[in-house]
């Protein structure tokens, strides 16, 4: 009896752990989800500040984007944004002790919601910028509606300001670019270098070659991509910059060259055990036929391991969009929308390594950078069940 | 005429064949000789038992070393029993059905997440919700969830390898599932298990990305005393080395030779591995 | 044997009942953090441990109550206030000392001195030549820090007047990366804490009015005539104030702030 429950009680752990992995997945998803959700659901104006104008002005809600060219002073007139011919006079609360005394704002500052009230009344080309808490109760002001980002302007947008104010500029589009670019331009530079050594070491070299590269390429798959970024900082960045006479060596190029040699002993790997499995009477039909070894590569070989090459490469695709320290290290991450190869970019992981540590828990920046960890799970999870899929597909 | 084309094009193939190899061997070659031959000079007894002095340019990395010694066993300790288990009930209990492709496929999709978000995921789950705050159980629990996918692949491998023939003899003989298991599989599979696990001490002490935001820390010249501290770990402190601190040409020393004792740390567990690899395969096969 | 054991249970006793006083916060304060702790610790006065993570990360911090003080190298945002006072608790800040800024180029570099308002358009990306401010013909390739970084703010605020920077700009994880950068590249520009000053770049001189030029040198920082001076701050909930206070005093107090200027910031 005894004896049935201990064994009912091992299975069960058994059976609880291989469910582990399933719940983490599931964790990841709700936890992800869940606080980058928060970046369409809170207001883009910094938490605690209100932005108001006059009552006699015409607007009722502003554009983020236009907020912040007013505040960067690229708007200048209530015209240019749909209202009357005036030009704009910006406040904000640094600014009271210019216009009111100190007397008048009090020395403990309790008279400065009378003071914001009056200057706005008083003021009807206003755009004020000031607390919440020091809204006066007989406001004659007008609230300006900011509101919330929707999900078509954080993809599109071109701007990435987090911590601009009085409104954040939340639009993901050069880091979606920057990622997309560095990834690509690894796996094109990774995957002939890394295919052509495979079918070599197959096929080609001599098997004590074989029996010496094998072990350095593994111990190469398993440094760590600390180590591959002081290198690309050290070595690769300042021989881009010359190679190309650029201005700045820091570039999406860098980033490439420096993944693709992170990738190569991981498709090397995988490119070589899919063509060791092509089966050895494959072959011999083919040299028996009269063709040269070339051939048989060319026209058996190749053909034959092409699923599980592009398996190999679709995973190190995945593994270049995720690949954080090396990238934050060498491509000099400007946020602006990348053109050329030859650019500094800024990529996803890289951002949220490098903003996370800084940004007020629960936040807005904090909700963007959760949204940007959301898209990078979903893309890396689409290329990962594809592969498995197509996997599944050939082996039935 | 034909023949000697073919020879021709073959030759022709074959040589920018070698010659690109060679380049790739070139370029992972130097990546090695990089590290070796810069961080070499750096390394000695005082750089690996003292702690950082003078803004971290002189002195050694010893509390780094400890830090990533604590998070490989902490983490470890939780992903190896998990994987192992759940590797085990995968392939000697449940036959090929839905629900063993289902956790498969789950296994494979956590080994494909990317590791930053496991730093985003163990921040918001171990450091903010479960309030463990910056810490080594935080940091070791998002490091074990990294590796778990790794332990538990490399585990069901093992258990494939085991010939069906020694279960069915075991059955043959009376023995019950789990006895089989325990006293006929494992001891079997054990060498290749015991590979996998070494070769994740490797995976485990160079990640960074997952520990940025649950437990590394800047300068921490004291040793932790509970499992509630942050601690410094070497791949972290590589990074702050080659991008912080008021001057980085003189902290170059240290970085190259912080750089060293993390490939030395994946070279050694990688020789280890092939080693027990190799001892119990020869073992075996007498 | 009997002695290692006693040593060991002593030493385990000793750090269990020590009262051991933690910060946490600012990068830019950390070389500061660091040199007042050890020395602290070695005259015997108590225990200090020191981590960064960055100004928000202490702030953080003291809602969560995992350190006892956090440092900043800004002032606390509103929406960090709120938050501490819905947690109910009281904060008091100190400014132990100050640090200025300094814009630095490449040596190599003719340009010496620049007005704020071209400052401006070179971070807004107006200006993107250096023959635009006097120099020779080359493009401008400007570093910052990351956007979340207490020095980026203060640059924003006193030489941008808040505007926000274009999205060409580099943004570095750290400052010591940005004095690399600049050394390494012929067109560079960047803004650090003086504190990172270093042979290989060359800091510029700065005017606020467009006449008259001030060198980012320590007297005139320390005498007010070098305007992009920022304080450094310390925050702790009132609370635990009888635990850190033999700390901040030891800061404050004149061997403290000696520290302050050796480390190569401004004591008060």
């Amino acid at each position: 009896m005894v004896k049935k429950v201990l064994n009912f009680l091992q299975v069960g752990v058994l059976a609880t752990s291989s469910y582990v992995t399933s719940i983490v997945v599931l964790l990841i998803i709700i936890f992800l989800f869940n606080e980058g959700a928060g970046v369409f659901t809170k207001s883009l104006l910094e938490e605690g500040f209100v932005i108001a104008v006059n009552k006699s002005n015409k607007l009722n809600a502003i554009s983020p984007k236009d907020i912040k060219n007013i505040f960067d002073q690229k708007i200048t007139n209530w015209k240019q944004i749909g209202g009357d011919d005036n030009a704009i006079t910006l406040f904000s609360i640094d600014e009271l002790p210019n216009f009111y005394t100190e007397e008048e704002i009090g020395s403990d500052f309790e008279y400065m919601d009378t003071c914001i009230n009056n200057y706005i009344a008083n003021h009807p080309n206003v755009l004020a910028y000031f607390p919440e808490r020091n809204v006066a109760k007989n406001f004659q002001g007008k609230m300006i509606k900011v509101g919330t980002l929707g999900v078509f302007e954080f993809v599109k947008g071109k701007e990435w300001l987090p911590t601009a104010r009085p409104v954040a500029q939340l639009g993901i589009l050069p880091l979606l670019l920057g990622t997309l670019m560095v990834s690509l331009g690894a796996i094109l530079l990774a995957l002939p270098f890394g295919l052509v050594t495979a079918i070599y070491m197959a096929e080609i070299a001599h098997p004590v070659a074989r029996k010496v590269l094998r072990p350095i390429i593994e111990l190469l798959a398993g440094i760590p991509s600390v180590v591959y970024g002081f290198f690309g900082l050290i070595i690769v960045v300042p021989i881009v910059q010359k190679v190309f006479s650029l201005d700045v060596g820091e570039t999406a190029l860098a980033g490439s060259i420096v993944l693709a040699i992170m990738a190569l002993p991981t498709i090397i790997s995988i490119a070589e055990d899919a063509i060791r499995n092509v089966p050895n009477n494959m072959r011999e039909a083919s040299l028996a036929l009269g063709a040269t070894q070339w051939q048989t590569i060319r026209s058996v070989v190749i053909p034959y391991s092409k699923s599980g090459i592009m398996t190999g490469a679709i995973l190190g695709i995945g593994r270049a969009i995720g690949e954080t320290m090396a990238v934050l290290m060498v491509t000099g991450n400007a946020s602006n929308m990348p053109t050329t190869f030859l650019q500094p970019v800024r990529t996803i992981p890289a951002t949220i390594a490098a903003e996370l540590g800084e940004t007020a828990n629960g936040g807005l920046h904090y909700s963007a950078l959760f949204a940007l960890g959301c898209i990078l799970f979903l893309a890396t999870m689409a290329l990962n069940l594809y592969v498995q899929l197509a996997l599944k597909k050939r082996n039935r | 005429m034909m023949i000697g084309n073919k020879k021709l094009t073959q030759s022709i193939f074959f040589w920018l064949f070698r010659i690109m190899s060679t380049v790739v061997v070139l370029v992972l070659l130097t990546i090695l000789y990089f590290v070796f031959s810069r961080g070499i000079s750096t390394i000695s007894w005082d750089f690996l038992t003292k702690a950082p002095e003078d803004g971290m340019v002189k002195g050694g990395i010893f509390p780094a070393i400890i830090g990533t010694l604590y998070l490989i066993g902490g983490s470890l300790l939780f992903a190896f029993p998990i994987g192992v288990f759940s590797a085990i009930y995968m392939h000697e209990y449940i036959k090929k059905g839905k629900i063993k492709s289902f956790l498969q496929l789950m296994t494979n999709n956590l080994a494909g997440v990317p590791s930053i978000v496991f730093g985003l995921f163990g921040m918001a789950l171990f450091v903010n919700k479960l309030k463990f705050g910056d810490s080594i159980i935080a940091g070791s629990l998002t490091l074990g969830l990294l590796v778990l996918p790794v332990i538990i692949r490399t585990t069901e491998e093992a258990l494939k390898a085991v010939d069906d023939n020694y279960r069915m003899a075991s059955y043959a003989m009376g023995a019950s599932k789990l006895y089989t298991i325990k006293k006929i599989i494992l001891p079997i599979a054990l060498p290749d298990i015991i590979t996998g696990l070494i070769l994740s001490i490797g995976r485990v002490s160079g990640e960074t990305a997952p520990i940025l935001f649950t437990v590394a820390a800047y300068f921490l010249p004291k040793l932790p005393h509970s499992i509630y501290d942050q601690v410094m770990a070497l791949p972290y402190h590589l990074y702050v080395l080659a991008t912080s601190g008021t001057n980085i040409e003189e902290a170059r020393p240290v970085a190259f030779g912080t750089a060293l004792v993390l490939v030395m740390i994946v070279l050694v567990t990688n020789l280890i591995a092939n080693g027990v690899r190799a001892y119990y395969h020869s073992k075996y096969k007498k | 044997m009997k002695k290692v054991i006693l040593g060991c249970a002593l030493l385990i006793a000793s750090t269990t009942f020590a009262q051991n006083i933690k910060i946490k916060g600012s990068d830019t304060i950390l070389p500061i953090a660091q040199e007042e702790a050890s020395v602290f610790n070695k005259m015997g006065k108590g225990s200090v441990s020191v981590t960064g993570g960055g100004s928000g990360v202490g702030i953080a911090s003291l809602l969560d109550n995992t350190t006892d003080i956090a440092t900043a190298s800004r002032k606390m945002k509103m929406n960090e206030k709120i938050k501490l006072s819905q947690a109910g608790k009281k904060v008091k800040q100190i400014i132990i000392g100050r640090d200025a800024l300094s814009v630095i180029v490449n040596p190599s570099n003719p340009v010496k001195k620049l007005t704020r308002a071209q400052l401006e358009g070179i971070y807004t990306g107006k200006i993107k030549n250096w023959k635009e401010v006097g120099g020779k013909d080359m493009n401008i390739v400007v570093y910052s820090r990351e956007s979340s970084s207490g020095t980026f703010e203060f640059f924003k605020e006193h030489i941008m007047q808040k505007k926000n920077f274009a999205s060409s700009v580099l943004a570095m994880p750290a400052t010591g990366a940005v004095v690399q950068s600049v050394s390494q590249t012929a067109g560079a520009i960047g803004y650090i804490g003086m504190a990172y000053d270093n042979p290989k770049v060359r800091q510029l001189s700065i005017s606020y009015d467009g006449k008259t030029f001030t060198e980012p040198t320590r007297e005139n920082a320390k005498n007010g005539k070098y305007p992009v001076v920022r304080p450094l701050y310390i925050y702790y909930v009132t609370t635990s104030e009888a635990k850190v206070k033999p700390f901040v005093d030891f800061v404050m107090s004149k061997k403290g702030q000696a520290i302050i200027d050796k480390v190569g910031y401004l004591s008060l």
